[in-house]
């Protein structure tokens, strides 16, 4: 059926009194998998209402502050953590998600990931060619292209230059921008709508074609009879405070798609009763990095130009029993630096002083890829409002992350650092190559060292066996006829590179099981 | 929470209270702790009480004067004072906090307060580190001595409760444009934001051209 109003994008405080809606679909989230969707949904001439927990926050308010873009855009206000904090994650949280704030970088799976999912994890269908078209389409539509290196800021030319000088392999990154002004702001939000994320592409395109959007709608739960999902049930927060305002709203859609990324997917499912058999939630993978910060005489001002542009495979491969990481670079900016930046008192005031002069870099690690590594878990704590988020880093995680921080202080000092600090609540310092081993007997213990994730997947894991997976490989949610997920939480492990792509491609691919379900 | 006499004999026995604690048997009792009754002063311990700091005019939206006041030693030992950094006064950063606090769930904000309680506590700081004196009526020097034995603890809940007070403290201070020339950042470039930008929200209106990049 086709909507029977125009598309509009609804904030919580315009609605004054309970609502119900019907359609075809209804997809929670507005990420990189909802609106991807979406959008696909809306262009088969699918009625489709899309629920956002976050605020619809535009340009507009893209004042480039720090104090202002955390609590906006991000989950937890830049600081949901694991329940201990030992692992601090970003995650996006407002109408485009993860793509309103992401860093731009954008990959295809890897062919050795969708390998493993289909050989080791018996997901079906999600083969390169399968794939390739829906990546062709997207590559266009959003201006996915090569930053080039003449164009890099000077953190990512450092990180290029040290590379270089080691002999490591080296490349520049993807990024879906279109007349990008280099601002270095990706993380706050675009001013001038340069980044090509959900907000400014799909999501206004699936609005003017009939896609009904709810910001500040927090879904509750799913209600379910038999083997339906039979309503959705949220409720609406007030834009300025975030609170609820008292209005419900329910939507009774044929079908509904998860999409709310892999912490609140999970979350989900839990709070509606859908365990799956007690794999929802499980296998959690966060892509566990570090950070290192590298001085340089010359200021390096790594708060201006395109974040993250250069990035390394040197270490993406270590063996079958060790975790392949991924090198490239975040922005510094003076709130997230002084967070991250380790000391206290004085040393830390010291380090602060000089952070024009940081070089910041960074790995990822391919968490849930090696035997045994069963990554993290989502949960909910007593009384079931509250999540749990537990990602217990283990000896493999140290090992990798260790020989992460020796080599990007390699590199670091290759592009002629003076000198280079590790995150440590008390900073291991190297000035030179001899020194490198002082990184190696630091304390690699949680708690002690900073660890970070930008990258949530898995908790609804895909797979052909309903005993060891949450999911199909059409992405239908095991036991229930007319529920599916379709966002990050389906990857049976992490995706080795930043996954953005990886789930439009999903969604986009996924589409045609979702609309197949209602009879389109 | 768990009262002192049930200490097991190995406490009493003379082995050292931080090794016993390093356990993790009493992790979940520590939080307790902090906001029971026994911190609260009184008793044999002659425990006295934490020291007032003004409350701002506004008003405090999630601590209370006396947690307030501890947020407050605790970012005045984060960023003591330093020429070129913004005083504490003028960045109004406990007040940050607060608000930052007021921002997150209700069961964040608890726990929050009870590590609060717990880390000006000087019952807790008895058991802890032998300590009698909350942490607010304590020297600068014996403060940081304080922060750091957290900071360092073997027990894990410890250690998670120094990078709590610290990433708050952190983005309390660090997160106001005051404090920008003292890390010599010029802020964000000028003439990209349009604080007048349209906003778009469908229902058939036609869609405005975009910014100065790719637009909508």
């Amino acid at each position: 059926m086709s909507c029977a109003e125009a598309g509009r994008i609804h904030t919580g405080d315009e609605v004054a009194q309970d609502l119900e809606r019907t359609c075809d679909v209804c997809v929670v989230g507005s990420g990189a998998g909802g609106a991807v969707l979406a959008h696909a949904l809306v262009e088969r001439g699918l009625c489709v209402v899309m629920l956002e927990e976050g605020g619809y926050h535009t340009r507009r308010e893209f004042d480039m502050r720090e104090d202002h873009a955390f609590p906006r855009l991000y989950q937890d206000l830049g600081n949901r953590a694991t329940d201990d904090l030992s692992l601090t994650m970003l995650q996006g949280r407002s109408v485009g998600g993860g793509t309103t704030v992401n860093w731009c970088v954008c990959y295809r799976t890897p062919p050795k990931v969708l390998a493993l999912w289909r050989d080791v994890h018996g997901a079906e269908g999600l083969s390169e060619e399968a794939l390739a078209p829906h990546w062709d389409w997207l590559e266009q539509r959003l201006h996915i292209a090569e930053w080039p290196i003449a164009a890099a800021n000077r953190n990512n030319r450092l990180l290029w230059d040290g590379l270089g000088a080691l002999g490591y392999e080296r490349h520049s990154l993807k990024r879906n921008v279109q007349r990008c002004v280099n601002s270095g702001y990706c993380g706050m939000g675009c001013p001038v709508d340069a980044k090509q994320g959900m907000l400014v592409t799909l999501i206004p395109e699936a609005v003017e074609r009939g896609l009904t959007v709810f910001a500040n709608a927090r879904v509750l739960r799913l209600e379910t009879r038999g083997r339906r999902v039979e309503a959705v049930h949220a409720q609406l927060l007030d834009p300025e405070t975030d609170r609820p305002t008292g209005r419900r709203l329910t939507v009774r859609a044929r079908v509904t798609a998860l999409c709310a990324g892999a912490i609140n997917s999970p979350a989900l499912l839990l709070r509606s009763g859908l365990d799956g058999g007690g794999r929802v939630g499980r296998r959690t993978f966060l892509h566990p990095g570090i950070v290192s910060a590298a001085l340089f005489e010359e200021p390096v001002n790594a708060w201006y130009g395109a974040p993250m542009s250069v990035g390394s495979r040197q270490f993406a491969e270590r063996g079958d029993d060790r975790l392949g990481y991924l090198m490239e670079t975040p922005p510094v900016h003076p709130m997230l630096g002084a967070i991250a930046l380790g000391g206290f008192g004085l040393a830390h005031q010291e380090a602060m002083e000089q952070l024009a002069h940081v070089q910041a870099a960074l790995v990822i690690t391919r968490d849930g890829v090696v035997e045994g590594d069963e990554g993290g878990t989502v949960a909910l704590r007593e009384g079931g409002r509250r999540l749990s988020i537990q990602y217990p880093l283990r000896a493999h995680h140290w090992e990798a992350l260790r020989h992460a921080q020796v080599e990007l202080a390699r590199v670091q000092l290759a592009a002629g650092a003076r000198e280079v600090r590790s995150l440590h609540a008390r900073p291991v310092v190297v000035r030179r190559a001899e020194d490198l081993p002082l990184l190696e007997r630091a304390p690699w213990e949680a708690l002690r060292v900073k660890v970070f994730s930008a990258h949530q997947m898995g908790g609804c894991a895909m797979g052909g066996d309903p005993a060891r997976s949450v999911v199909d490989s059409r992405l239908r949610y095991h036991g229930l006829d007319n529920l599916f997920v379709a966002d990050g939480s389906v990857f049976p492990t992490s995706v080795g590179v930043n996954p953005q792509q990886s789930i439009f491609g999903l969604a986009r691919w996924g589409a045609q099981h979702v609309a197949a379900a209602v009879g389109a | 929470m768990l009262p002192l006499t049930e200490l097991p004999p190995a406490a009493a026995a003379g082995i050292p209270r931080r090794r016993f604690l390093q356990g993790g048997l009493l992790g979940g009792a520590l939080l307790a702790l902090g906001g029971g009754a026994l911190a609260l002063g009184g008793g044999a311990l002659a425990l006295r009480s934490t020291r007032l700091v003004p409350v701002p005019p506004e008003g405090l939206r999630v601590l209370t004067p006396g947690q307030y006041a501890v947020v407050d030693a605790f970012v005045r030992r984060m960023a003591p004072p330093r020429p070129g950094f913004p005083p504490h006064e003028v960045v109004r950063t406990a007040l940050n906090a607060d608000r930052i606090l007021a921002a997150t769930e209700a069961g964040a904000q608890e726990d929050f307060r009870r590590l609060l309680d717990l880390f000006e506590s000087a019952l807790a700081g008895l058991l802890l580190t032998g300590r009698t004196t909350p942490f607010t009526r304590l020297s600068p020097e014996a403060q940081d001595a304080v922060i750091a034995d957290w900071r360092d603890s073997g027990l894990a809940l410890r250690r998670t409760g120094f990078q709590a007070l610290r990433a708050l403290a952190a983005g309390a201070y660090y997160g106001s444009p005051r404090v920008w020339p003292a890390v010599g950042y010029p802020g964000p470039p000028a003439a990209l934001h349009d604080p007048a930008a349209p906003v778009w929200k469908g229902g058939g209106a036609p869609r405005p051209g975009g910014g100065l990049g790719g637009g909508p």
